[in-house]
């Protein structure tokens, strides 16, 4: 009996050990790129989701032309459920653990401004393909090399767009801004004021409620008494919701401009179909806005009926595209190099554009205010906003 | 004017949920002297089984998001007794669990055990049904109803006719029944009372249900307002907790006083300073405690828990 046990035990221990053994010798030939984003909690969930479908999108299309260097990409998965504490571990272990040679997120600011000297410090590059907060590019600016790079959407540059459309839009020229009390939201409206300063407007009211607040009349009262018939917003598409509601309660529809949050469905499920169109917001992408996004599109979709917000698909995959650029031009992994790499790519077809040069020492956001454009939902779908107002901003208007 | 009718309006709609909540706190209190001040929690289960309950008649995963053609006013009321039973049912499972072995010990054990017993049902739920919230639409559907320029949702409307049938239901029963009686008999002297015959045990967990069952039939009736989420709980409850506070722990009545008049001061003091709506109805509790220590309905009493 005993005999028989240990002789199990011995096969066991076999097996598991030429595992072992044969685990590196695969990994070896393999390029692991590490995606650590919220794919179920926040407000913002929805973004990290099809994020990662583009980054796997893109993953399979290099491996389809022989990959990297040879070698094959895969990705490794790690979802942190918006929590900082979970998001720092996934990293730890991403970079100590799977040894990847890149990281592809967060989904939420909250989540890099915790972990960013993290990479830093370990050396990998991070490409934030969500997260839109100013300063996870500025932080390690000065540093000798800065590891984070950025191909999405920056706060500042779409409320410079937001405020250009806003200048333009109103009438009375009285803008005012509404946002929650999270640090997002008030972030948000400070850099409003600074910008709507540039074009010498000082906003005729400013306003603020609870994140879990479901009732905005009182503040949106205010709005309406000093005449507002622009109003910016910077918050997630719950609470931009609920602002939405607010307004169809007091039957008081100002122009509703907010943040590229409003791309996510809760905006619609939350506020219904109908009234989520009655605010624009800014976007780097829409599915309509060229032959290559179109193209991807078509692809996630056929792959995820229910994919969200394809906006932060195209960026996931345009994420993973100059970074395998970027390895490719090193020729390694090495942290070093490749850093040293995305901050003097060539020309780069993506989805959102072709990069040109995308990225250099003081240079870390691949897309700008003038990626920019604006979009609206329209029978459930989220579509490019083309008004004379919209072909009416030159770039001088874009202040920021 | 018509921000001022905007914001009676919307304070009492918020009001009469705080109100609703608040009157899960009044029964048990009435009967005890405790209550469960995981009560907050309790919303997490009431709103997510009924939602998930109308997603899987949908055929749709049970953390989905419900289409306003899903949901009937029939389908909706099933829900709501499945979430008023199944929550009921827990408040059995938290009588055993967080009050009776502190029952009469004296001390504050109960307050430590009841808010646990809600950390671990509202961890429960977001194992079951992830952080993520659910948008629920009305069955009442969503247009608005305007009474001189001011708006109101039905689903508001609902909730304010609830809680007042609600308010006046428990009066009756705590005032004009046997059962009243029994539970008057028990909060003023629990071993006079089980001398006389009355189960004082079948009693209190019979008033622990009634609550429970009461922040289910919140939890379900506030979900198209909030959404249903983990996290519904969080920020009501505590309010609903102040207002019954305000009101009065051991009357209905002024239970859904108390969150008629928070939601009021909440909304009318919004027009003045969005950031200044906490600061008052906080001092305003302090204010009131130290005038009218049980409350503006409370009944005067001289003894401390």
């Amino acid at each position: 009996m005993i005999n028989r046990i240990s002789r199990r035990a011995v096969g066991a221990l076999l097996v598991s050990t030429s595992l072992a053994f044969a685990l590196p010798a695969a990994a070896q030939n393999e390029i692991k790129i590490g995606y650590n984003a919220d794919q179920s909690a926040s407000g913002a969930a929805e973004l990290g989701l099809s994020g990662l479908y583009g980054f796997q999108a893109a993953i399979e299309d290099i491996n389809a032309k022989g990959g990297v260097l040879g070698r094959k990409l895969v990705g490794v998965i790690r979802d942190d459920a918006a929590s900082p504490p979970k998001s720092i571990q996934n990293m730890n272990e991403l970079i100590d653990n799977e040894k990847v040679a890149a990281v592809v997120g967060p989904t939420n600011s909250g989540n890099a401004l915790a972990w960013l000297h993290i990479p830093q410090q370990k050396k990998v590059p991070v490409v934030s393909h969500v997260a839109t907060a100013t300063d996870i590019t500025a932080r390690y600016a000065k540093e000798p090399q800065n590891y984070i790079f950025r191909v999405s959407m920056v706060d500042r540059e779409q409320l410079a767009l937001l405020a250009a459309y806003a200048v333009k839009a109103s009438k009375s020229k009285n803008i005012a801004i509404i946002a929650d009390t999270t640090g997002y939201g008030q972030a948000a409206t400070k850099d409003l004021q600074e910008i709507l300063a540039l074009h010498g407007i000082k906003p005729v009211a400013v306003e603020k409620f609870g994140p879990k607040d479901t009732d905005m009349t009182s503040q949106l009262a205010k709005l309406k008494a000093a005449g507002a018939d622009m109003v910016v917003t910077g918050s997630l598409a719950d609470a931009t919701a609920q602002v939405l509601k607010s307004m169809e309660k007091m039957d008081y529809y100002p122009g509703l401009l907010s943040t590229w949050g409003s791309i996510n469905t809760p905006l619609i499920n939350i506020a219904g179909a109908k009234l989520a169109e009655k605010t624009i917001f800014a976007a780097s992408t829409t599915e309509d806005a060229s032959d290559h996004a179109t193209a991807l599109h078509k692809r996630l979709i056929a792959k995820h009926p229910n994919m969200p917000a394809f906006v932060s698909a195209a960026q996931g995959y345009d994420a993973v595209m100059l970074i395998a650029a970027a390895i490719k031009q090193a020729g390694g992994t090495d942290g070093d190099k490749v850093q040293k790499a995305m901050e003097s790519l060539g020309e780069i077809q993506g989805i959102i554009k072709t990069y040109k040069k995308p990225f250099a020492k003081e240079q870390h956001e691949a897309l700008g205010v003038a990626d920019f454009h604006l979009a609206q939902w329209k029978d459930g779908r989220v579509v490019k906003l083309d008004n004379e107002i919209v072909k009416s901003l030159a770039a001088a208007d874009l202040k920021r | 004017m018509t921000a001022i009718l905007q914001a009676l309006a919307s304070g009492l709609a918020l009001g009469a949920i705080y109100g609703l909540i608040a009157l899960g706190f009044n029964i048990t209190y009435a009967t005890t002297k405790t209550f469960n001040f995981g009560q907050g929690a309790f919303l997490v289960p009431g709103s997510l089984v009924g939602v998930s309950l109308l997603l899987l008649a949908a055929g749709k995963p049970h953390w989905g998001n419900l289409a306003p053609s899903e949901m009937t006013l029939f389908t909706y009321g099933l829900a709501t007794l499945a979430s008023v039973a199944i929550v009921g049912a827990i408040g059995i499972l938290l009588y055993y669990c967080a009050i009776k072995p502190f029952v009469g010990v004296g001390g504050l054990n109960w307050v430590l055990s009841t808010i646990g017993f809600g950390i671990i049902l509202q961890n429960t739920a977001l194992a079951i049904w992830g952080p993520a919230s659910i948008a629920v639409p009305s069955p009442l559907g969503n247009e608005v109803y305007r009474i001189a320029g001011a708006g109101i949702r039905p689903q508001e409307v609902l909730v304010a006719v609830v809680a007042i049938a609600v308010m006046v239901g428990l009066d009756f029963v705590i005032r004009r029944t046997r059962f009243g009686k029994a539970l008057r008999a028990v909060a003023f002297n629990p071993q006079a009372a089980a001398i006389v015959g009355i189960n004082v045990e079948k009693i209190v967990i019979i008033a622990f249900v009634i609550s429970s069952a009461l922040a289910g039939l919140a939890g379900i009736l506030i979900a198209p307002i909030t959404t249903a989420s983990v996290f519904i709980g969080l920020g009501v409850a505590l309010k609903a907790f102040s207002a019954a506070i305000v009101g009065g722990l051991t009357n209905a009545r002024g239970c859904v006083l108390g969150g008629f008049l928070l939601g009021l001061i909440e909304a009318l003091v919004g027009l003045w300073r969005a950031e200044m709506r906490e600061i008052t109805i906080f001092l305003l509790i302090i204010i009131v405690l130290v005038v009218r220590p049980s409350g503006l309905l409370g009944a005067r009493s001289v003894e401390k828990i």
